[in-house]
């Protein structure tokens, strides 16, 4: 017993000290995710299929349900939305374009909303690398567009976003819960 | 969904060829084209990565210090990377092989920024972004910086590499479990640590 002690004081003792003090980063609860349009470059790109230019890119973290009720509890109607988690949620423009019909030139900016029922404010800030929406300043933003959102029958587990065709553009779908909602862009 | 999807092909296709029954190089990357990119049927990802993503800032945790006011407008670097998992495996030497480029992750290449100019290794490397990756040996690896951006981690084209060093490796006592990067102040400037299983490489930046 006593040998056993000295040992675990030996090996206790003889950490180097830079090991002990660095904390390895945990997984993150509400892990990061990426999204392109076009949709899964990245694979497209080193199976030489890209058909269409690089033109849009958001980085941003995907909180879960958990079995909560997403939209006017945990995500209060009327009160900025970071749109993700943890670091602020990040898109990138590779081109300058159209918003919802409203012209946004190239570059990173971060994106948040405003919910309320049926529709939600999306809005561009030219604040980028923050944190959540702690530090949003209107002052900063650059762009600000209403968009309806709709119910879906299936329930995402999931913050989700995506980028897909449409009709005439891009859309970057948004869906939490059951609620889904398209940001319209044209480039 | 796709992205995960995508994820668990590679991984299978690398499974594979550990197995001697696939591309030994590793370079042949079998994914089925994503389904849903038509209009009418929008994809979504439903489920999260296996090897999720994560960021690393300089100065540490820059976003956080930003919303206390404690960091200024723009942080000096960012590295972009996904994290998988030891899961019991030997992973130098065996699930990574030595003297093979390495992606430093999992899924999309990861991705280091600059905001500004810096050193390393006496070499200037300019403000921007790069994808970085390695090729791990037993007692060093050679960090390699690249244009090639916005790619898959799989399939490492050489040719565009810009910068290479020599980072030596050093075993830690405790396997970490996660692939780990992670941007941290040194007496000198700033240094990457990279840390996976038992080993740690670290590569100092000025």
């Amino acid at each position: 017993m006593k040998r056993l002690a000295a040992i675990v004081f030996f090996l206790a003792t003889f950490i180097p000290p830079s090991e002990a003090q660095f904390k390895i980063p945990a997984l993150d609860k509400s892990p990061m995710d990426m999204s392109y349009y076009p949709a899964e470059y990245p694979v497209l790109k080193v199976q030489n299929k890209i058909s269409e230019p690089l033109l849009a890119r958001v980085v941003y973290s995907r909180p879960q349900k958990n079995g909560r009720r997403v939209f006017g509890e945990l995500v209060e109607y009327g009160q900025i939305w970071r749109l993700g988690a943890n670091e602020a949620t990040e898109i990138e423009l590779y081109r300058d374009c159209r918003v919802n019909g409203e012209k946004l030139k190239k570059g990173r900016y971060t994106l948040y909303a405003i919910p309320q029922p049926g529709t939600w404010t999306i809005i561009f800030n030219k604040e980028t690398d923050s944190w959540g929406a702690f530090l949003y300043d209107p002052k900063k933003d650059v762009l600000r567009t209403d968009i309806k959102t709709e119910k879906m029958e299936e329930v995402a587990e999931v913050f989700s976003m995506a980028f897909t065709k449409s009709d005439d553009g891009v859309n970057l779908v948004i869906a939490w819960d059951d609620v889904k909602a398209a940001i319209p862009f044209n480039f | 969904m796709l992205l995960c999807a995508a994820g668990l092909l590679v991984a299978c296709g690398q499974q594979n060829d550990r197995n001697g029954n696939g591309d030994r190089n590793g370079n042949k990357v079998t994914v089925n084209p994503p389904p849903g990119t038509s209009a009418e049927q929008p994809a979504l990802p439903v489920g999260v990565d296996k090897s999720p993503m994560d960021m690393s800032y300089y100065p540490e945790n820059f976003p956080v210090l930003k919303m206390q006011g404690k960091a200024g407008q723009q942080p000096v670097a960012r590295v972009v990377y996904s994290r998988p998992q030891k899961h019991g495996r030997t992973v130098f030497g065996n699930l990574v092989e030595y003297g093979k480029p390495w992606r430093l992750g999992a899924n999309e290449a990861t991705e280091i920024e600059f905001f500004r100019k810096v050193t390393i290794q006496q070499k200037k490397v300019p403000a921007g972004r790069y994808v970085a990756y390695c090729i791990p040996y037993p007692d060093t690896c050679v960090g390699k910086m690249k244009s090639h951006l916005y790619t898959w981690g799989l399939k490492i084209d050489s040719t565009r590499d810009q910068f290479a060093f020599e980072i030596p490796v050093a075993k830690t006592i405790y396997p970490y479990e996660y692939f780990t990067m992670q941007f941290q102040s040194a007496e000198a400037g700033i240094e990457l640590a990279m840390m996976w299983d038992s080993v740690k490489a670290v590569l100092p930046i000025q």
